[in-house]
């Protein structure tokens, strides 16, 4: 039985290097390894006297040092951490504060933007859920609420909150929420020309971005932005089709277009402006 | 707080030097007075007709940063370039790229055309490597350009050999 919860341990250890699952099933990995860390712990002999009493004691609270060692070998520091000032476990993920002792965490690296802001990881996405969790967020963790605390607190809670924002900033928009989905799956759109792009489409922009710079009256831009802000939505609509379907290639070329009408809708503001 | 500052350099009067002290940005945050020039006085821009028979047309796009940029190339037959227009919806960079390309080509040989280099635009315009990829898509405009208008002689050849048959 022993061995079968060791095989498990490696198993879900060497899970923890796919991305997946540092974003789903975290929990899950997390409880199946405690709980044969806490089988292995029991047969270890009681040699070194540090570790067994540490193992010990740990025991008591479901963990143990030797899980921790084969943990933190497997995994990138990701399933599990303690407390900076205290020590005992953050049994959260992502851990804002210790549970023990209510002192503000430095981020986990590569948490991924969703678990930060608690949503699940898809193209739609409820903005307003996620504007309040933003504010939740920053409620506690902003900078100023820590202006009288220690320098190591004030240093966690400004990396925090500065993550929590790019967080934000990224998934609130869909251009960069999908770029962010895409980069997650390991793809990113390179720099430079985009030699399979279709002519007729470029004809189109140019001809688009031309009439934007030959606008004379508000009603012209907006009629432009209208037509704009159309295209966008249809293309919201074929990437999250796309992305729900896993067709990454296809939704990396429907997000480079987004790209072109998202700055033609930057220049009608700009354009808006401009006129008035 | 890097990418408001980094859309505020990116308007074209921008004549402050910034440093940035996010990451991301460690290059100084400014554009050439080069740059700025091309911006504020662009050679070259304009039209010419697609239509006709000595005249190539590249037509590029970058997606990365939703750049389109167009460049026109008139051909003589002799095979010297004589004319050149573009029309860049983009950065500072991107447009001033292009124009210079435009500045470049003329009076060039389409195969001399073809040796003009990213590296060559960049340099000249002391452009940053951030912005490095727009010299790319000019150099990418050019070769389009000059591919346009041998694909055009190609078929004119094969019209005429037809027809004297």
């Amino acid at each position: 039985m022993l061995s079968l919860n060791y095989t498990r341990i490696v198993r879900s250890a060497r899970a923890l290097l796919h991305p997946h699952w540092l974003l789903t099933k975290r929990e899950s990995v997390y409880k199946a390894v405690t709980c044969s860390a806490r089988c292995i712990t029991t047969s270890l002999p009681l040699k070194d006297t540090w570790h067994s009493s540490r193992s010990l004691k740990a025991l008591g609270k479901g963990r143990s040092y030797h899980s921790n060692l084969l943990l933190r070998y497997y995994s990138t520091g990701q399933v599990e951490l303690n407390c900076w000032k205290c020590k005992q476990p953050l049994d959260q993920s992502p851990a804002f504060f210790c549970m023990s002792c209510k002192v503000v965490q430095p981020p986990e690296e590569g948490t991924s933007y969703f678990k930060i802001m608690d949503c699940d990881c898809t193209f739609t996405l409820d903005t307003q859920k996620l504007q309040k969790r933003y504010l939740q967020l920053q409620r506690s963790l902003h900078p100023d609420n820590f202006s009288h605390k220690s320098v190591k607190e004030q240093e966690y809670s400004e990396t925090h909150s500065a993550l929590v924002n790019k967080a934000y900033r990224t998934l609130l928009k869909p251009l960069s929420r999908g770029l962010y989905m895409l980069e997650l799956k390991g793809i990113s759109i390179e720099e430079g020309t985009d030699s399979g792009a279709d002519p007729e489409f470029l004809m189109e922009l140019m001809e688009i971005n031309e009439a934007l710079h030959g606008a004379r009256t508000s009603e012209q831009a907006n009629e432009i932005g209208k037509d704009a802000k159309g295209k966008l939505a249809d293309l919201t609509k074929e990437i999250d089709a796309a992305l729900l379907k896993g067709e990454l290639q296809a939704a990396k070329a429907l997000l480079a277009q987004m790209k072109y009408y998202a700055n033609i809708e930057e220049k009608v503001k700009e354009k808006l402006s401009e006129l008035m | 707080m890097a990418g408001t500052v980094a859309n505020k350099c990116l308007s074209p009067l921008t004549f402050i030097t910034r440093r940035l002290s996010a990451p991301e940005f460690i290059t100084q945050c400014c554009y050439h007075k080069k740059v700025v020039d091309h911006y504020e006085n662009p050679r070259n821009v304009g039209i010419l007709d697609k239509q006709s028979k000595n005249v190539g047309t590249g037509l590029v796009g970058a997606p990365a940063c939703g750049d389109v940029m167009k460049l026109q190339i008139e051909v003589d037959d002799q095979g010297k370039i004589v004319d050149a227009r573009f029309k860049t919806f983009g950065c500072g960079s991107a447009i001033a790229s292009s124009s210079l390309a435009t500045e470049w080509v003329k009076g060039k040989s389409v195969d001399e055309a073809l040796m003009i280099k990213n590296t060559d635009i960049a340099k000249e315009l002391s452009l940053p490597p951030v912005k490095l990829h727009c010299s790319m898509l000019a150099e990418d405009a050019i070769k389009a350009a000059l591919a346009d208008y041998r694909l055009k002689q190609q078929d004119d050849q094969q019209e005429a050999v037809r027809a004297s048959n």
